[in-house]
């Protein structure tokens, strides 16, 4: 038995109401406990006077495995040779930034007071892989989100007619096969149109082979992950990402749900007016609005940072539109298995450049016109946006409006000319960053455990020094515990040690095995029971750690 | 699914690691130690399934049998003396490149996996400029056009058409048509191409480059290159066609290999302008594509990259095993697939390998490993890159796996 005891820091728990306040933190056997039932058991204390105390930061979208990022790293050799993991007792000779290997990855992330990050497009033909590589990121618990909406079968399923009941069933059998925990939409119908050779699918338009609209796929998922009861709505990356005019888009999907909780990803991307002279304006105002107005929407915002990065993404109907501003100047797309598809063009955000200086400056007005902080995710889409790595300094642009008023200052006029970030005034709270990057994120994916201090919670917990300097707080924890044990010390890693995988496994009529066996044999070319996962394959025959939904298995 | 009969047990649905295309329809009949593939199983496949009663071989040292324990101790002694360990081979699963990355990071040395030449090959284009590529059931499903370059795969990846183009596709309206560019189906090809149209348009020894040249050309309406063969039909039937692909194994390309490839990426990337076209880069042995994705993301680099003090770089040319050797001291030969011969060497070899491998002189330490997808689970990537596939476990022939040796290894280093 071991029990750590934290004393005299400022606790702030916002999902158990506590802020800022100076109590002792008891961590047994791995889990936090409550303070008369450690006793006399403790057997290190850690003193935090002087220190903001909180349950581990979670990421809900951040690219940091499979197939893509691989592909990242190969078109991104020069950004590997020139930053590689510094050699020391913990070093595993990997390196990157944008396309940080697995174990660095572990490491930058529980540095920052990170303790779990989520995989947000795993496409169900690389799901063996992701689950593979996410096994070697150390101190993370992880977890995927299945890609779906642009796989064939899901596609004539409901081009045929089959039934909410028969897609509620494949959802479910690809959730179990994959072993994952959500379902994820990545422009619903246009990666699949894009193998017809279509290259914009709006909304209300129809796919060429199956002819059946992106709402009509959005609406069928929305309701499926509502019917299974799965805790995370519908993560969603929309039609027409990165393209001007592409607000509308989103207003109209926010009202396709029709109350429904929907989860809007990388946000930034889809908020672009066509105002002005260079036909490309701020849509953060109207989107901000809507999100205010809809309690059933959730957003992250996706927010770009100057600096070179590589764009990965699931949707290469999009990314071969953007093929011609790769820099530098190499980009590899690939269709995937009646399943998906992935496009990686690496890719330069400069600050002298009027579109990305306005993609920066929507990002932040939509942080801080969003007013509920338990419905915006703090995210950079790593490495679409920015590394994550980039967190601290976004924290701190979020908290400091001198500071973001500085920033502001040095973008080109014209881009100033169409934001109103400076007329902004809001300044998020040590309670809000709490919310946005601990509380929310646990609660919007059912992970009861977590983003909280309240007994019985994960030992995830995290020490920060009370520095006005944000970007320096938040950038390189005092003490970061993982599972009750002292993982980073003075910002400095000490112990390595390893998290678990989540996912969910919802029941389903077990009619949809033999159509999949017959789909696989005949359309895919092998055997169902090959791409299905099996528990001894996720952490060296640990198994995953699996949710409760409505309908449960 | 297994059947037991008086003769042995056979399991069905064995999933075969082999050539990189994945087959998971084979059947094994497994008696004692003894192994038999049938139904589903390739002429090479069942080759290198087939495995006789006899009880598996003692690890070596110096010729001498001896048991695990002392076969590590002796080659942690020759590792820990090595002025520059080279380690080739890597025919191995995931979990045994792992094993092997971390204990490569540890003693300092090269890394690279025996069949990467063809890898190497696609690599330099891929890396430097990029393609648009594609899967097996995609090319199954929407390919209306397959156009082979170069010697046909099939000689390596023998199921390839039964795999991606049968008579029928998902989306395919009429018939399927096959082209062969400056190579011929064999007749098994042939076979298995059977209601799918077949043409061959050969091409003069050495003039495959020049060939795609002049097919690009026709697609970019730049001035014509001259020679033949005439191409025009072939360039029609890629606009033409819904969803046209260029397959190739790179590792049967010449010298300029390398070449004809970025060739046809650029020939794909003119075609999908206006409609869509993918490549189908074929390289894939002995799990070298899961060799060079867990290379990728545990170090950042492919395949060919050496660690020194703790930190790796990666060269494709340096770090070849054929260059590495040329200054090495010690090679680390792991090949746990097929009895593949370590190169012709002058230094000290450590070997763990396939029971039945045959030396050209005895390695100083050899330590016989089980094969992934008998022998013990594991994981392989399929040659398109993305699908992965889960190996079996079949008998217990008393074979230890490759991450278990070179984990046993590392530990026993200083």
């Amino acid at each position: 038995m071991s029990a750590v005891r934290i004393t005299g820091g400022k606790v702030l728990d916002p999902a158990n109401g506590e802020v800022g306040v100076e109590r002792d933190v008891f961590i047994q056997d791995g889990r936090i406990a409550a303070s008369g039932a450690v006793g006399e058991g403790v057997t290190e204390t850690i003193d935090a006077k002087g220190g903001v105390v909180m349950a581990g930061a979670i990421d809900i979208h951040t690219h940091i495995a499979g197939g893509k990022s691989n592909i990242a790293r190969l078109l991104m050799v020069e950004e590997q040779r020139a930053i590689r993991e510094p050699a020391g007792p913990f070093c595993a000779c990997g390196g990157g930034l944008s396309t940080m290997t697995a174990h660095a990855t572990g490491c930058r992330y529980v540095e920052m007071g990170y303790t779990a990050a989520f995989e947000p497009a795993v496409v169900g033909a690389n799901a063996r892989h992701m689950h593979y590589e996410m096994g070697d990121i150390p101190f993370l618990d992880t977890g995927g989100y299945l890609v779906l909406g642009n796989d064939d079968f899901l596609l004539d399923l409901i081009a045929s007619g089959a039934g909410q009941q028969a897609v509620n069933d494949y959802v479910a059998w690809m959730l179990a096969a994959t072993k994952c925990m959500a379902i994820k939409i990545v422009n619903p119908g246009g990666i699949n149109a894009f193998k017809f050779n279509a290259r914009r699918l709006d909304l209300d338009e129809a796919n060429p082979h199956y002819e059946i609209t992106p709402r009509k796929i959005l609406t069928t998922l929305i309701r499926a992950v509502t019917e299974l009861g799965l805790a995370h709505p519908i993560h969603l990356h929309g039609c027409n990402l990165g393209v001007p005019g592409n607000e509308q888009t989103t207003l109209d999907t926010i009202a396709a749900t029709e109350g429904l909780p929907l989860h809007m990803t990388h946000v930034q991307f889809h908020s672009y007016g066509t105002e002005g002279d260079r036909k490309f304006s701020s849509g953060a105002a109207k989107i901000a609005e809507a999100v205010n107005k809809n309690p059933n929407i959730s957003i992250d915002v996706g927010q770009i940072m100057f600096g070179q990065t590589v764009t990965a993404s699931a949707d290469l109907m999009s990314q071969h539109r953007n093929r011609g501003i790769a820099t530098p100047k190499r980009w590899i797309g690939m269709d995937i298995e009646m399943d998906a598809a992935c496009g990686i063009v690496p890719f330069e955000y400069k600050d002298k450049s009027f579109v990305n200086a306005l993609q920066w400056a929507i990002g932040l007005e939509l942080f801080l016109l969003v007013e509920d902080p338990w419905r915006i995710f703090l995210t950079t889409d790593h490495p679409n946006g920015a590394p994550f790595t980039t967190y601290p300094h976004l924290l701190r642009l979020l908290m400091d409006k001198p500071f973001r008023d500085e920033q502001f200052a040095k973008l080109p006029k014209s881009a100033r000319k169409h934001s109103i970030l400076n007329e902004l005034k809001r300044e998020y709270t040590l309670e809000e960053i709490a919310i946005v990057t601990r509380a929310a994120p646990a609660k919007i994916l059912g992970l009861t455990d977590r983003g909280h201090l309240g007994a019985g919670a994960a030992g995830d917990v995290v020490i920060y020094r009370d520095d006005p300097d944000r970007e320096a707080m938040f950038s390189k924890a005092e003490y970061v515990l993982k599972d009750g044990r002292v993982v980073v010390k003075d910002g400095e890693i000490v112990d390595v040690v390893y998290g678990r995988t989540h996912s969910v496994a919802p029941d389903y009529d077990k009619s949809m095995d033999a159509k999949l066996d017959r789909w696989f044999d005949q359309a895919i070319g092998f055997k169902a029971k090959t791409f299905k996962m099996r528990d001894h394959e996720i952490r060296d025959g640990q198994g995953t750690v699996v949710h409760a939904t409505k309908r449960s298995a | 699914m297994t059947d037991v009969s008086s003769g042995g047990v056979t399991h069905h649905d064995v999933v075969c690691p082999f050539c990189g295309l994945g087959c998971d329809d084979v059947s094994l009949t497994v008696r004692g130690n003894a192994v038999e593939a049938g139904e589903g199983a390739c002429g090479r496949a069942a080759a290198l399934f087939r495995r006789s009663a006899d009880p598996a071989p003692s690890a070596r040292v110096m010729g001498r049998e001896v048991a695990l324990d002392e076969a590590l101790a002796a080659a942690a002694e020759l590792v820990s003396a090595a002025r520059s360990p080279v380690y080739g081979g890597l025919g191995t699963d995931v979990d045994g490149v792992r094993a092997l990355i971390k204990l490569a990071s540890k003693t300092g040395g090269s890394v690279d996996h025996y069949a990467s030449t063809g890898l190497f090959r696609n690599l330099s284009t891929s890396q430097r400029k990029g393609w648009i590529a594609t899967t097996l059931a995609e090319v199954r499903n929407h390919c209306d056009l397959l156009v082979v370059i170069g010697p046909d795969p099939s000689e390596a990846f023998h199921r390839l058409y039964n795999r991606i183009t049968p008579p029928t596709g998902r989306f395919i309206k009429g018939k399927r048509k096959v082209v062969f560019l400056g190579g011929a189906p064999s007749d098994e090809a042939r076979a298995q191409l059977e209601g799918v149209e077949i043409q061959t348009i050969a091409v003069p020894e050495g003039e495959l480059l020049d060939a795609l040249s002049r097919l690009q050309g026709l697609l970019s309406d730049a001035p014509a290159v001259p020679g033949g063969p005439d191409l025009a039909a072939l360039a029609e039937g890629l606009k033409g066609a819904h969803y046209g692909v260029l397959a190739w194994s790179a590792g049967m390309l010449g010298g300029d290999g390398d070449l004809i490839v970025e060739r046809a990426s650029i020939i794909v990337d003119i075609l999908n302008v206006d409609t869509r076209a993918a490549c189908l880069p074929l390289a894939g042995r002995d799990n070298l594509i899961g060799a060079n994705q867990a290379f990728l993301w545990n170090i950042g680099f492919p395949l060919r990259t050496a660690f020194r003090g703790g930190q790796a770089d990666h060269d494709q040319l340096l770090n070849s095993t054929e260059e590495a050797l040329k200054s090495g001291d010690l090679l680390i030969w792991t090949s746990a697939f097929r009895p593949e011969q370590p190169p012709a060497f002058e230094g000290q070899l450590v070997a763990f390998a396939h029971p039945d491998t045959i030396f050209e002189r005895e390695p100083e330490v050899f330590v016989p490993v089980g094969q992934p997808g008998l022998d013990h689970r594991g994981l392989a990537f399929r040659t398109d890159t993305v699908v992965s596939i889960p190996l079996g476990h079949y008998r217990d022939a008393g074979l230890p796996s490759i991450a278990m040796v070179a984990k046993g290894l590392r530990e026993r280093l200083s």
